[in-house]
């Protein structure tokens, strides 16, 4: 067990070094670079003071050694300056990592919450017009474009009918108390959870429906029945159980579009989470920036799956690690 | 269908098609989906015919009408006008018209017999000219008859319906609408279909060689489908295809009309092949164990006849699905690229720009921001119910029998 | 269909209908803000507040809130003092010309205003000025702009008095004094961190204090300081009681960054903004809101002023086609940019005749001294069959070469203004046979590689946003055409080379005399529209939207933001807001 989690951990590692240099590529492949940036804001700014700032900001060495530059000093534990705030990078991503998680959480959270019921009920009823009622918003969920829902809620919820804030992390105050923190903060998360988590809620309930009906077909359960327990042990202890193999893959693995699948939302609610953050960077080729969000996030896919392979184990005693 | 008919079913061997076939069919809900693809696939088609049944067409504008509500009646632009009265003009020798129209005094005021059709048709308003028109048909000479029935009937085109309304350029939504479905549904088409191919040799190599290949195509594999997708569509889109494809035969993609729809296909293609791959290489890795290809090994068949006989076939079904299920995905990243600003470019229209340069306006011109949207959501709603069924009706398990 | 789904439908029904309902009333304007706090919001990103390195346009709106510089432009393009106490020029004595025999320079008297200070009570003097200079002009620091202090020889401070000093210049032009863009770091904070991290690159830019403690109220000039920085997210200013100039009527300003332009609308009706600065809503959207703040009488007031950003077309005169000087005027006389405006604009982004706007000193519109294009379809048909275009069947011009007369067309993705332009153009141009591309690359592109290299293939579209009273040198000069041998520098990026414009724009810096500068400038733009390397399309308004009660605001109309006169903005309360009402009544 522990020689696989190793062996897996430095294939891993190894994954993460190569990807890093695949994305550092990438980016240098995007025409322009930060300098350039300013050229739009200011066109006074001259030819020669452009090539000035790009050999003062390393930009006219070749790739491999500014990769390598990078590379050393994130292994001394810098990690760099954003040239877009002119601001060390853990300084301006610390705070988004947490709202991101915040959100991500909240969402991942509620689409559990609502998605695992339904997926159940669908699956115990099937083929009933509650069966059907269901899949149509679950197949909703997985069709709509996200950066419509995210319109479409701000219209309805925040300009007809005023009940949220059309934006924003928080409200922008310091004599609040924390309670009253507290509940700004959540007022403020609702329309992004709300829209966040309808395009997660179909993927759970299509998962936990599918699980759960090949859970039922399974002979145990009719053994369960022949030996009179009662329904909800049968669903809960024996189907459900089950079930929830398929399902903790899929959640450790919607991790991988925590980043991805926040930037709109997060653009459209002007929230200041690290998926905005990314954009921005990239858009403004503000490499440190990028390329670290780009590590975290692909570090915690690859530690998603990892962990996901593991909890299979606990969930079934069948899978062993040789 | 009653017992004794499905009985009867029973007794007669059906072919295997003809089985996925009614299975497919059970599914209402995939059934209504794959017709309203087909009816989109239609109008998609069918495009450039409705453009010129209506008359309308999505890249003329009518500046001073932008933003009209749905079931306005409008008046082409007096630009739209003088550049017909400009062709009108060039396509034959209309001097005969002109001198008895000039005859007529029908301005009141008086003009060079080279601007006379000019000022007719910006000073009147289209219908009514066509009425003037109309009277002075029973005077006109011979030679004149047919211009001016022409022209005539070319005044009375000036004015146009629209249903759905204009945009930010008075251009008309629906035919935009329409023109976007083309767009829309090609790229998804397109992208699920090469992305399908790509997995299926990916899969197919990494599942039935094994070993090492497989080892290095899966962490491969594996290492793309770590990568924040959106984020690398994001850098990848602002790559310069100019600066990849110059010099060389694909140069024409730059230069075409629509590089921008071209560019997003490869883009997309490039990052939408993984889940394909993994689902032929899973079950390539089940089939390849089996009995049937084991004999054929035993017979000594090729490793080409074996894949292509044997392994292939089985491999279809789940494809089929992953990629039916990829049109759908494709259509929506391409929304979500193009509302991020960075997919086709107008004047072309898609779902997603459309949607893109309706989103600021969305409290003024609400439909234009909720149509595109619910466009794509009725596509790809469409489309996961097919593939939803199309699963069910492979699914050994849930054969009837 | 089911009773139960009939109810569902029912409900549907219901819920839209009581929406409808209800709608109305819940859209009835909010309170007014008050004095005690004002919401700003912002599109743009903006960085820290240094003012040396500071590169954002977001950032030079905010800074004027919390620093201010040598001198300024007010409201009406007027030079005015600001941290000086007057503004030295040769006719009031304070600046002379010095020579040497071999060159000749200038040198001037600047005073600080007495009651100057920073936001901890530290006088702000000629020394903050020579620090800044000194930290301007380090290689390791990376200034966007590096001609403000290269422009300066020596800072020589008077020993008795350190608010008193003299500028020795490198060069004699008339133009010495124009310091807007010349702001004074304070000496008492950031010398240290600069002597330590002076020979790091970019060691002084990260260990700022306005990187490591933005909060600081030494660091601020302005009427306000800064007491909260959340970059990507919001500012929050308060009153800054050292201030010297009039104090500033609003408590506290928040500035909240909300990028997307739908977004930020939404919020400003839901009440979480007061107010849309210039750097928010697109134009089409701020004439959009103008007609509904009319409509439906909401407590808003949207401004639009034209600026000092000229939007305009480059024509590459590499380009074959474009070389013939009849095919580049038959393009200009085939737009209506009248009709442009009125259409697009609602007449509220005025056409341009050349590259000056209206509000410069230096504009004429004089047809005896340069070349007005008044639209004409039939003029530039004549031009183009002149030129051996000759129609085909198709709607196209074709030579005899059997080509097309066909153009790119390209300019920033994204920008949806002028991708509307674009667009109008386009069918404008087909109206006289030219079949125009369309092709557009991100911004960064754009100005990083496709004009800095001169590889857009035709035509580009861009706006230039300059000071009054410019030399338009690096966009006219044959010195200033990007090339591989000077390294890509110059904005010249049609390529146009006229040999008389050379010698003008030399003598233009030269011209001590108004009269011979206004000659001098007038005779370059007669060049200019006569050989259209450029066709000129119109002059970018600036917009924004502010609320009812607010007074004191005014958009200047150029590059320094209207956040330059913060002090003077005053929110009104309800009683005083109906006098003024009343007031404007009366005949």
């Amino acid at each position: 067990m522990t020689a696989y989690i190793l062996r897996r951990l430095l294939q891993t590692v190894v994954v993460i070094l190569l990807l890093s240099y695949f994305c550092y590529l990438l980016m240098t492949l995007m025409p322009g670079d930060p300098v350039d940036e300013m050229i739009m804001a200011n066109p006074e700014i001259t030819s020669a003071d452009i090539d000035r700032l790009r050999a003062l900001h390393g930009l006219d060495q070749p790739v491999w050694v500014r990769y390598w530059n990078w590379a050393s000093s994130i292994a001394t534990g810098d990690l760099g300056y954003s040239r877009t705030y002119r601001v060390p990078v853990t300084e301006i991503l610390g705070p988004r990592l947490l709202n991101t998680f915040i959100l991500a959480g909240a969402a991942l959270l509620v689409a559990l919450i609502v998605a695992i019921p339904l997926g159940v009920w669908a699956a115990l009823r099937k083929n009933s017009t509650a069966d059907y009622v269901i899949n149509l918003f679950a197949f909703a969920g997985i069709s709509v474009p996200s950066f419509w829902i995210a319109i479409v809620l701000i219209l309805v919820f925040a300009v007809y009918i005023p009940l949220f804030p059309a934006g924003g992390t928080g409200s922008i105050a310091f004599d609040m108390t924390p309670w009253e923190a507290f509940v700004d903060r959540l007022k403020f998360l609702v329309l992004p959870v709300l829209s966040l988590s309808f395009l997660s809620i179909g993927t759970y309930v299509r998962y936990t429906r599918a699980a759960m009906l090949e859970a039922m077909g399974n002979d145990y359960i009719r053994t369960a029945r022949a030996k009179g327990l009662s329904w909800p042990r049968i669903y809960l202890m024996h189907g459900f159980r089950n079930a929830l193999i398929p399902l903790i893959t899929i959640t450790a693995l919607s991790f991988s579009t925590l980043f991805s699948g926040a930037i709109i939302t997060e653009t459209v609610f002007a929230y200041q989470g690290v998926g905005q953050l990314v954009f921005e960077s990239i858009q403004s080729n503000d490499f440190n920036v990028a390329m670290i969000a780009f590590m975290i996030s692909v570090s915690m896919v690859l530690l998603m799956n990892l962990i996901a392979d593991l909890l299979y184990g606990v969930a079934d005693p069948r899978i062993s690690y040789a | 269908m009653t017992d004794a008919a499905l009985r009867q079913r029973e007794l007669e061997a059906q072919p295997m098609w003809r089985i996925l076939l009614d299975q497919f069919l059970e599914h209402r809900m995939a059934v209504a989906g794959f017709g309203v693809i087909m009816l989109f696939l239609a109008i998609a088609l069918l495009a450039p015919v409705i453009s010129a049944v209506t008359g309308l067409d999505p890249d003329r504008q009518n500046v001073f009408n932008r933003y009209q509500s749905p079931g306005s009646h409008l008046d082409l632009s007096t630009h739209e006008r003088e550049l017909r009265v400009q062709a009108f003009l060039r396509q034959a020798d209309r001097s005969a018209l002109v001198d008895f129209l000039a005859a007529r005094d029908l301005l009141e005021f008086t003009v060079d017999e080279e601007d006379l059709l000019y000022e007719l048709v910006t000073d009147y308003e289209p219908l009514a000219l066509a009425e003037q028109l109309d009277g002075l048909m029973a005077a006109v000479p011979d030679q004149a008859r047919e211009p001016l029935r022409d022209f005539r009937n070319m005044v009375a085109d000036f004015r146009s319906f629209h249903l759905l309304g204009t945009d930010e350029l008075g251009r008309d939504v629906l035919i935009r609408l329409i023109y976007g479905t083309r767009v829309s549904v090609t790229v998804g088409l397109l992208v699920a279909l090469v992305a399908g191919l790509i997995g299926l040799l990916v899969g197919s190599l990494a599942g039935y060689y094994g070993g090492r290949t497989d080892a290095i195509l899966m962490r491969f594999t594996d290492a793309l489908l770590s990568l924040p997708i959106l984020v690398v569509l994001i850098v990848v889109s602002a790559i310069d295809l100019g600066k990849v494809f110059g010099g060389t035969p694909l140069a024409f993609i730059v230069e075409s009309r629509h590089e921008s729809v071209i560019k997003m296909i490869l883009i997309l293609c490039l990052f939408s092949w993984m889940q394909a791959a993994r689902l032929v290489r899973g079950s390539i890795l089940s089939i390849k164990e089996q009995e049937f290809v084991l004999a054929a090994r035993v017979l000594g068949a090729k490793d080409r006849t074996i894949i292509g006989a044997h392994i292939v076939p089985n491999v279809i079904a789940p494809l089929l699905v992953a990629v039916t299920l990829g049109i759908g995905n494709a259509i929506l990243f391409e929304a979500a690229l193009s509302f991020l600003g960075l997919g086709i470019q107008p004047p072309t229209p898609s779902w997603g720009n459309m949607l893109n340069n309706a989103q600021e306006m969305v409290q003024h011109a609400p439909t234009l921001a909720i149509l595109p949207g619910l466009l794509i959501l009725f596509t790809v709603i469409s489309f996961n119910y097919v593939g939803d069924g199309l699963r069910d009706a492979i699914d050994p398990k849930s054969i009837r029998r | 269909m089911s009773t139960r789904a009939l109810l569902f439908v029912a409900l549907i029904v219901l819920v839209i209908g009581a929406l409808a309902y209800v709608r109305p009333q819940l859209m009835r304007p909010g309170e007014l803000p008050t004095n005690a706090e004002l919401k700003i919001g912002i599109t743009q990103e903006f960085e820290n507040l240094n003012p040396i390195v500071m590169s954002m346009v977001a950032t030079t709106y905010v800074y004027r809130m919390v620093g201010r510089s040598l001198i300024q432009l007010d409201e009406d393009s007027q030079w005015l003092p600001q941290l000086a106490t007057e503004i030295p020029t040769l006719e009031n004595g304070l600046a002379r010309r010095v020579s040497d025999g071999e060159r000749e320079w200038i040198e001037a008297e600047w005073e600080i205003h007495p009651d100057a200070s920073w936001g901890d009570g530290e006088p702000l003097t000629c020394r903050d000025f020579r620090f800044s200079w000194e930290v301007g002009l380090s290689p390791n620091v990376g200034v966007p702009n590096i001609e403000i202090y290269r422009q300066i020889a020596d800072i020589h401070i008077d020993p008795e008095n350190p608010k008193h000093c003299t500028f020795e210049y490198r060069e004699a032009r008339w133009n010495f004094n124009r310091h807007h863009l010349f702001y004074p770091l304070p000496e008492h904070l950031e010398r240290p961190v600069f002597e330590r991290y002076a020979d790091q690159p970019e060691g002084y830019e990260q260990h700022s204090n306005y990187t490591r403690d933005p909060t600081n109220p030494g660091l601020y000039s302005g009427p306000y300081r800064i007491v909260n920085l959340g970059l990507g997210s919001h500012i929050i200013l308060e009153r800054n009681p050292h201030f010297y100039g009039d104090a500033a009527h609003i408590d506290r300003i928040v500035i909240m960054l909300i990028p997307n332009t739908g977004t930020l609308e939404a919020n400003l009706r839901a009440g979480s903004i007061d107010m849309v600065s210039q750097l928010g809503m697109t134009f089409d959207q701020s004439l959009a809101f103008a007609n509904r703040v009319e409509a439906q009488d909401l407590p808003f007031r949207v401004n639009f002023q034209p600026g000092l950003t000229y939007e305009h077309l480059d024509l590459n005169l590499d380009n074959p086609f474009l070389k013939d000087i009849r095919v580049r005027r038959a393009l200009v006389y085939a737009i209506d940019r009248e009709g442009l405006t009125d259409a697009l604009f609602d007449g509220l982004q005025p056409p341009a005749l050349h590259n000056l706007a209206p509000t410069d000193p230096w504009y004429t519109e004089d047809p005896e001294r340069i070349v007005i294009y008044r639209h004409s379809r039939r003029q530039a048909n004549r031009l183009l069959d002149e030129a051996g275009w000759a129609w085909r069947d198709d709607g196209y011009r074709y030579n005899e070469d059997g080509e097309r007369l066909r153009l790119r067309l390209m300019t920033t993705a994204g920008n949806k203004v002028r991708e509307l332009v674009q667009i109008y153009l386009q069918d404008q141009w087909r109206g006289i046979g030219v079949d125009v591309r369309i092709q557009n690359d991100p911004g960064r592109v754009f100005f990083g590689q496709t004009m800095r290299r001169r590889e857009f293939g035709g035509v580009a579209m861009y706006a230039w946003s300059s000071s009054p009273e410019n030399n338009p040198r690096s966009m006219v000069s044959s010195e200033a055409i990007p090339s591989e041998e000077n390294g890509w520098s110059g904005q010249n990026y049609p390529g146009w080379s006229n040999t008389r414009v050379d010698e003008l724009v030399d003598e233009l810096d030269r011209a001590f005399d108004e009269q011979a500068r206004l000659d001098l400038i007038h005779e370059i733009l007669w060049h200019y529209t006569s050989e259209v390397p450029v066709i000129p399309l119109y002059y970018r308004s600036e917009t924004s939207v502010t609320p009812i009660n607010l007074t004191g605001y005014r958009i200047p109309g150029h590059q320094i933001s209207a956040a330059n006169h913060v002090e003077r903005w005053r929110l009104l309360d309800e009683d005083e807001l109906a006098a003024t009402r009343n007031g404007s009544d009366a005949p």
